[in-house]
């Protein structure tokens, strides 16, 4: 009997209500010792990875969040039987339940932060060009433009980089005052200012919206992007050199979307 | 299973496809039949070669708000 698994649950008890997973088996919680994983049965793995099977495995985690504290897990991950994960639950079950421990009432939020970054730089230029006015410099020999030109783009890089660096900082201080965990990236992009996300504790959720709209507001030329609630997918923290589980964190896939751009064709981000 | 596009929240396919597929726990071994292999639902599932920055230009208008409906 092969196991679609869902999440991991801070529970060993059945769920109460009727949920129906991929391909509409019905999904239940395999207890071992006070936690639980969730699953469904399948006769044949998953062929196809539609955006149906997507949504419905987000979903599923999405309902169990109702009533549990939930370790989601990866998409599509089937194991084989029964026995083999009460094996993994025994080997994983101190990783499991401190995550979970962690994850106690507490839930994810993403942050994306746009900002125009061709607007960013021009101001830079700008600015940069007004005070060199000042120390304007007579000689222009080719060997000191290039000697110049190469100064003014590491200084823009600088000024650009710092920038952002202040804006992400002012951001930061107010959605971490609500938030017990974050990561930040910043610049995946030129675009792409901040890509955060926070862990929440439920009864800080309010604040942390407040302090979103508080921190939108002033910037009318930035875009933001908020969602969540989510289970905490992006704090999960699982042993680095196991061979059984693996740590998630491990290939940054923004890398994969550009790949595949460049891969068919599509146009760049 | 489309509940969760209609229901509660108007999150991006792009946002849960970014949790779904690469976070969370990853359970790797013999015991495993199946793990999703990344770059094939990636490439099978198109939508996420856009962007949060392309996916605003197709939608015609920035994103300025939140994306979920306050609860």
């Amino acid at each position: 009997m092969k196991l679609y698994l869902y999440g991991i649950i801070d529970s060993s008890n059945q769920i109460n209500e009727p949920i129906y997973g991929l391909e509409g088996a019905c999904v239940y919680n395999i207890p071992y010792c006070d936690i639980g994983a969730v699953v469904s049965e399948f006769t044949e793995p998953v062929q196809n990875n539609t955006e149906g099977n997507v949504l419905a495995h987000e979903e599923i985690i999405e309902r169990l969040m109702e009533h549990f504290t939930v370790l989601p897990v990866r998409f599509q991950t089937i194991i084989d039987g029964r026995d083999n994960l009460l094996s993994i639950m025994q080997s994983y079950y101190k990783d499991f339940r401190n995550n979970l421990e962690r994850f106690h009432n507490k839930i994810e939020f993403g942050i994306k932060v746009i900002w125009p970054s061709d607007k960013i730089k021009e101001h830079i230029i700008n600015t940069y060009k007004k005070s060199s006015q000042k120390v304007s410099i007579s000689d222009d020999s080719s060997n000191k433009r290039f000697m110049r030109e190469k100064f003014e783009k590491h200084k823009l890089d600088e000024e650009f980089q710092a920038k952002a660096d202040k804006f992400i900082n002012v951001m930061d201080i107010f959605f971490s005052k609500f938030a017990a965990e974050k990561k930040l990236k910043k610049l995946k992009t030129e675009d792409l200012l901040l890509d955060a996300v926070y862990l929440v504790e439920k009864d800080k959720q309010d604040d942390f919206r407040e302090a979103f709209e508080h921190i939108k507001g002033p910037h009318a030329n930035f875009k933001f992007l908020f969602s969540g609630p989510w289970p905490a997918y992006n704090f999960v923290i699982l042993p680095k050199n196991s061979d059984l589980l693996k740590d998630s964190r491990q290939e940054d896939l923004f890398d994969k979307v550009v790949q595949h751009q460049e891969l068919v064709g599509a146009e760049k981000i | 299973m489309h509940n969760v596009v209609t229901k509660s929240r108007d999150v991006t396919l792009l946002e849960i496809l970014d949790r779904v597929l690469d976070k969370g726990v990853v359970i790797s071994g013999d015991a495993v039949i199946s793990v999703a292999d990344v770059d094939l639902i990636y490439l099978g599932l198109k939508v996420l070669l856009s962007s949060v920055e392309t996916m605003e230009k197709y939608r015609g208008a920035p994103i300025t708000g939140p994306m979920q409906e306050p609860t």
